[in-house]
């Protein structure tokens, strides 16, 4: 009897489940659907359906979106090689993008679609295009942190007096891009040593929102986050950035960085004429609007288009003159690796 | 040519080392009972688990009524032998009543029907009420009933009980080995208990089969290995025994005993081998010895005794009311004919 | 002449029956289609272990030695270690002891209690340290660590000891008390040596979750192997740092499979035949009655109550906000149920190969291939996700991106999951049971399905339902291998997550415990079905 109302209950719960795939077969969602661009997306998930939405509203052509993150969806890409199914690769930081175009997997990068974007926004390798920018920026407590001793440059944490005093994400790939910008422009010793100062000063914490959290619950003074992390909190709830205030480093300090979204067209792609619209539409002025009014509160990358009138002016930022293609990012995992960070 | 019942021929079992079974041949009539009788590890489970079919044998042949069980590439699987097997713990399935266990080996159609549970049940003596119980509802002695009557169910021409009285208490285990002996008559299977008791197995049985380290000492009926065993060990194994050292001459043999009757003439040194129940007490003309202890066992008494001037350490089963005291001096006499074996070092029987 | 000459021979031979069990001669041929499947299984399991090796070497041996020795590996080797030997014996002490108040004592509603208690399974450990973190920001580093994990592993333990305890015979215990021993000294020498198996077998799960853990421990900014190599892989443009610190965790995975094996010892459970084994007597708690209570009320608060309030106060804000979509969310948790269903037969099915050859033709070689099928549980999901993808796109490119694929990748990973709950049921169908099947006349197939099988299912439940609690939860390989399209409960959980939206979030979380919290009842026929 018992045995009987549990096979029952095993019985049942495999048809819902049976149910549930069948449910979402109907809706066209569960396979890869071979008609549809495959957009492999490491993008925050609301701005890449924007995207898609806007373009399949435009052209008709329909797109099916994989997500994943920056990391594991770059290395997915090379291990797929040339058979991937991907046909477009769009993600948050550059290092995800040179990792696919030192594998010689991105088709090259059609004129008109990099004219799109500013010149000094665009590879020299002219195998990806930015998508859009987000700023490196130091978040503090004003209350634990008066403006008035507010750090110079980005350079000073490594200071002792620093000490336990700062945090950062520096397992992510967004902090790599900050270290491999101020590789770029400060060169190997100096970098080496703010990276020692970095592992005896700062705290290592999870995301820049556990940062950003942190700083605003009193924890820590300060930490190095990405811009549009508070502004979204500011926009919302306020919950995680209520106590808190920006400080932009400027002066072409590496604590100015802009950190680029990439996106290109696989050098395999089954739709390439597909893929290159969806990379044109996407830094068009349409489709840079579509960031835009999105909120996700990144830099719009595109000529003529504004941000979110929230952000101050992209150009007002003084970033580092960093070309973001030329980045050595091996040498930056190197350092990191040696001085004990990752 | 073929017979009735089991034959089995130079069967040998083992992988590495010594073998667990040596050449082992042994015969059962059709609706015979054998017991085989052997210390614990001399094999006797073994051989049973090989007419089971549920070992492979080196070398030897087993048939069954004329048919090929095992042997050379044959071996016959265990479901298709049509030999019943009741082990030592019953082996009930858990999962299913006395009923299930019962019709467990039949046709799905005859379990629906489940005629059979009510007789078979009374068959090995239980109550047919029990048919509803689960198997950790029943005693010990119930269980193995259940098991013999599931055994049963098919009616097996070969029924296999690997000392399936062992774990029950005194009285329980006469009641079930008289249950299952009944059983087993009345279906006529040909039976073959193992069994480390020498009782069960002298009580049980038509022919008892010796088995240590693997060989066949002795096979024969009740009487014969226990009073004209082929060797000293059969006979110690089979009850107490005194192995004395003796000259024959012929008919007689002298010993510490005095001069006593042989049952087959021999000559020179021997052994002489006296059951405590041969000796009797109380005979003036016989050695006087010193009482040492009395063990009083109800309806007789094991009295334990010394020669004087000798080591000897000597048995005598007296009845229980004659028993003497501790202490007594007492004439010892052995008026029945004795067996003796040729004077030859005694092996301990590893155990 | 002296009469000991006269009397040569001692005049009786005794003979004792040994105690000491008789080994039973068996047929050892080894089915040679069990031995293929569980060559097969453990073959899929260890190719993308392969892979990882494969990747770890690529950089060559000089850049290996480089990354492999530096200060940052033995810091990593030492928090990895630290943990594990924390919370393995915190893990060990919460079970063993929950186990006994539940099973062995007056404890008033053990039935409720042993329910609750096994509700941690149906938590998700990032959300209950999220809980945690949000509620108290001092719930970090090494103590942190230890202690949600703690209560999220201690479960792994609970469970079989529960059982266990539940099948122990009160003889054995009344035996160890008249031979001199108290009520403590019994529990000891008696109680303790025939619970080893279902420790050792539960601690080795948790080792292995330890070992394999990210969530919870990047949360609590402990880095450990397994949070360097997800940093290694974020960072790095070639496989190689990553996998070789993967090829590191396989080895201390090895390391703890041998430690196990004689930590488990040979204790046998199933017990056959003349009287049932006797009901335990349930020792008096009486002024500890509430003490005990208490210690149960806090461990099961602590688990599950606090991670569900804050699921709960999210899910409210959700819903008064307007934020939950009905649509997706009823799509997410249909590919969630569809994806477990399938996950935890193919798992359960999977081990029982393995189990099965063990259980019945022990030989080293079925050692081997029972152990085999851990190693991959101790690596990330995102390592033997990215390495079947590499041999799912050269080898197999049809399931490639299918939900077959994914199916793989969840069996791979939870296999143990399943294994060390075969194995503790096999214990429960005994060779006498299915050799007594063979002799009346039944064959090996019926044998399996009318004795095995109904013996062993409650133990196949808990195997299918510790995979499915997995793969509800699982995230990374999800990510890597899922049909493109496939939204499940952890994917959209994270997509809002990651969106700094929890209260977005909320429902998918809600939905997670929601979906598994009545899948730990099944959970309870293990112990209950106990005789």
């Amino acid at each position: 009897m018992r045995r009987r109302t549990f096979l029952t209950g095993l019985g049942a719960l495999g048809t819902m489940g049976l149910v549930g795939c069948g449910s979402s077969k109907s809706d066209g969602e569960y396979v890869a659907d071979p008609g549809s661009l495959q957009v492999y997306s490491a993008q925050h998930e609301n701005l890449t359906k924007a995207w898609v939405e806007a373009f399949t509203a435009a052209t008709g052509i329909k797109v099916q979106i994989r997500k994943g993150n920056d990391a594991s969806m770059g290395h997915q890409i090379v291990a797929e090689g040339s058979a991937s199914p991907a046909d477009v690769f769009l993600t948050e930081n550059s290092p995800a993008m040179t990792l696919v175009e030192r594998n010689k997997l991105l088709a090259p990068l059609e004129e008109e679609t990099r004219r799109q974007v500013p010149a000094n926004l665009t590879p020299s390798s002219k195998a990806w295009t930015a998508i859009a920018a987000r700023s490196t920026v130091l978040v503090y407590n004003p209350s634990k942190l008066p403006k008035a001793d507010l750090p110079k440059s980005l350079m000073d944490l490594a200071a002792p007096e620093w000490k336990d005093r700062w945090g950062c994400a520096p397992g992510g790939a967004d902090f790599q891009a900050i270290v491999a910008g101020m590789l770029a422009g400060q060169g190997e010793q100096k970098t080496k040593d703010w990276l020692g100062g970095l592992k005896t000063n700062a705290r290592a914490l999870q995301n820049n929102i556990a940062t950003m959290k942190s700083v605003n619950a009193g924890e820590l003074p300060c930490g190095v986050i990405y811009h549009y992390y508070w502004y979204r909190d500011q926009a919302g709830t306020k919950e995680g950035s209520g106590n808190t205030a920006l400080h932009y480093f400027r002066n072409q300090d590496p604590g100015a960085f802009v950190s680029l979204s990439g996106g290109a067209v696989l050098a395999g792609s089954k739709k390439p004429a597909e893929a290159r619209k969806f990379l044109a539409y996407v830094t068009s002025k349409a489709g840079q609007q579509v960031l835009v009014d999105s909120q996700s509160m990144e830099y719009a990358v595109g000529t003529g288009v504004t941000s979110t009138p929230a952000l101050p002016p992209l150009n007002t930022l003084q970033a580092p003159p960093v070309d973001p293609f030329t980045l050595n990012s091996d040498k930056v995992t190197t350092l990191m690796t040696d001085a004990g960070i990752l | 040519m073929t017979s009735r019942g089991i034959v089995i021929s130079d069967l040998t079992v083992g992988y590495d080392g010594p073998p667990v079974l040596d050449q082992v041949s042994l015969q059962v009539s059709s609706g015979g009972t054998v017991a085989v009788l052997g210390p614990s590890g001399s094999g006797k489970t073994t051989l049973l688990r090989a007419l089971a079919g549920f070992v492979r044998p080196a070398q030897g042949r087993i048939e069954v009524d004329g048919k090929v069980l095992t042997g050379g590439p044959v071996l016959v699987a265990p479901e298709r032998r049509g030999i019943g097997y009741v082990r030592q713990d019953g082996a009930l399935f858990p999962h299913l009543d006395v009923t299930g266990n019962i019709l467990f080996g039949l046709p799905r159609a005859e379990r629906r029907r489940a005629t059979q549970v009510g007789p078979l049940l009374e068959l090995v003596g239980l109550s047919p009420s029990l048919a509803r119980r689960r198997p950790d509802q029943l005693s010990g002695g119930q269980q193995q009933r259940v098991a013999l009557a599931r055994a049963l169910a098919r009616e097996p021409a070969v029924v296999l009980l690997d000392e399936p009285f062992s774990s029950l208490d005194t009285a329980l285990r006469a009641a079930t080995r008289e249950a299952t002996l009944t059983a087993l008559t009345q279906r006529g299977a040909t039976t073959v208990l193992v069994t480390h008791d020498q009782a069960e197995a002298l009580s049980f049985a038509d022919r008892i089969a010796v088995i240590f380290d693997g060989r066949i000492a002795q096979i024969g009926s009740p009487a014969e290995v226990y009073d004209a065993p082929a060797t000293p060990e059969v006979g110690s194994f089979l009850g107490d025994t005194m192995l004395l050292a003796g000259q024959a001459a012929g008919g007689i043999v002298d010993c510490v005993l005095g001069t006593l009757e042989l049952a087959e003439p021999a000559t020179g040194k021997v052994l002489v081998m006296v059951r405590p129940e041969q000796v009797v007490l109380g005979d003036p003309s016989g050695p006087t010895a010193h009482v040492v202890s009395v063990a009083y066992q109800g309806p007789d008494a094991m009295v334990r005794l010394n020669l004087p001037n000798t080591a000897a350490r000597l048995m005598a089963r007296v009845p229980g009311r004659r028993a003497p005291q501790p202490g007594d001096e007492v004439g010892l006499a052995v008026p029945d004919p004795v067996r003796s074996f040729p004077d030859s070092p005694i092996l301990p029987i590893s155990g | 002449m002296p009469a000991s000459s006269d009397l040569r021979v001692d005049a009786v031979i005794r003979y004792d029956e040994p105690t000491a069990a008789v080994p039973v001669v068996r047929s050892t041929r080894t089915p040679w289609y069990v031995m293929l499947a569980a060559i097969l299984l453990a073959a899929l399991v260890v190719a993308p272990v392969l892979v990882v090796f494969g990747q770890a070497t690529s950089a060559g041996s000089a850049e290996a030695s480089r990354l492999l020795f530096r200060p940052r590996t033995a810091e990593l080797l030492r928090n990895t270690l630290l943990l594990v030997a924390l919370t393995v014996p915190v893990t060990v002490l919460l079970g063993c002891g929950a186990a006994w108040l539940v099973e062995r004592t007056t404890l008033p509603g053990p039935g409720i209690w042993r329910t609750l208690l096994l509700t941690p399974l149906a938590i998700p450990a990032f959300v209950s340290s999220y809980a945690w973190t949000s509620m108290l920001p001092s719930v970090q580093g090494l103590g942190g660590a230890v202690f949600v994990t703690a209560l999220a592993y201690y479960p792994f333990v609970f469970l079989p000891v529960a059982a266990l305890l539940r099948a122990l015979d009160q003889g054995h215990l009344d035996a160890a008390r008249s031979l001199g021993l108290t009520g403590l000294g019994a529990m000891l020498r008696v109680v303790v040596p025939l619970q080893r198996p279902a420790v050792a077998g539960g601690a080795l799960l948790v080792a292995l979750h330890l070992l394999a853990e990210f969530g919870v421990l990047q949360m609590m900014q402990y880095p450990t192997f397994t949070t360097a190599i997800l940093q290694q892989f974020a960072v790095g443009f070639s496989n190689a740092a990553g996998s070789l610190l993967a090829a590191v965790l396989v080895v201390l995975c090895l390391g703890f499979l041998v430690v196990e094996v004689p930590l488990r010892g040979h204790a046998r459970i199933a017990r056959l035949g003349p009287g049932s084994g006797q009901r335990p007597v349930a020792h008096r708690l009486g002024a500890w009655t509430v003490p005990a209570l208490a210690a149960l009320a806090a461990l099961v608060g602590l688990a599950v109550m606090v991670p569900a309030a804050i699921v709960v106060r999210w899910l409210a804000r959700a819903i008064s906000s307007g934020a939950v979509e009905a649509g997706p969310l009823l799509a997410a948790t249909g590919s969630s149920i569809g994806l477990s269903v399938l996950a935890g037969l193919a798992a359960t099915l999977a081990a029982l190969p393995g189990a099965w050859l063990l259980h019945r033709y022990p030989s080293r070689l079925a050692a081997v291939l029972e152990r085999v099928t851990y190693v991959a549980s101790a690596l990330p999901g995102v390592v033997i996700g990215l390495a079947l993808v590499t041999l799912a796109v050269q080898w197999a490119r049809p399931v490639y991106q299918t939900a077959a694929l994914a199916v793989t990748a969840y069996t791979v990973l939870f296999l143990p999951r399943a294994m060390v709950a075969w194995r503790s049921g096999l214990a429960a169908a005994p060779t006498e049971l299915i050799e007594a099947s063979r002799s009346l006349g039944v064959s090996g197939l019926g044998t399996f399905a009318r004795v095995v099988l109904p013996l062993v299912l409650p133990s196949a439940l808990t195997g299918f339902v510790l995979v499915f609690l997995a793969t509800v939860t699982e995230l990374t390989a999800t990510l890597l291998l899922a049909p493109t399209g496939t939204e499940t409960l952890a994917t959209a959980f994270w997509s809002a997550s990651d969106e700094l939206d929890y209260v977005a979030s909320a429902p998918y979380a809600a939905a997670m415990i929601a979906l598994s919290a009545p899948l730990t009842l099944l959970l309870r026929r293990q112990i209950l079905d106990q005789r």
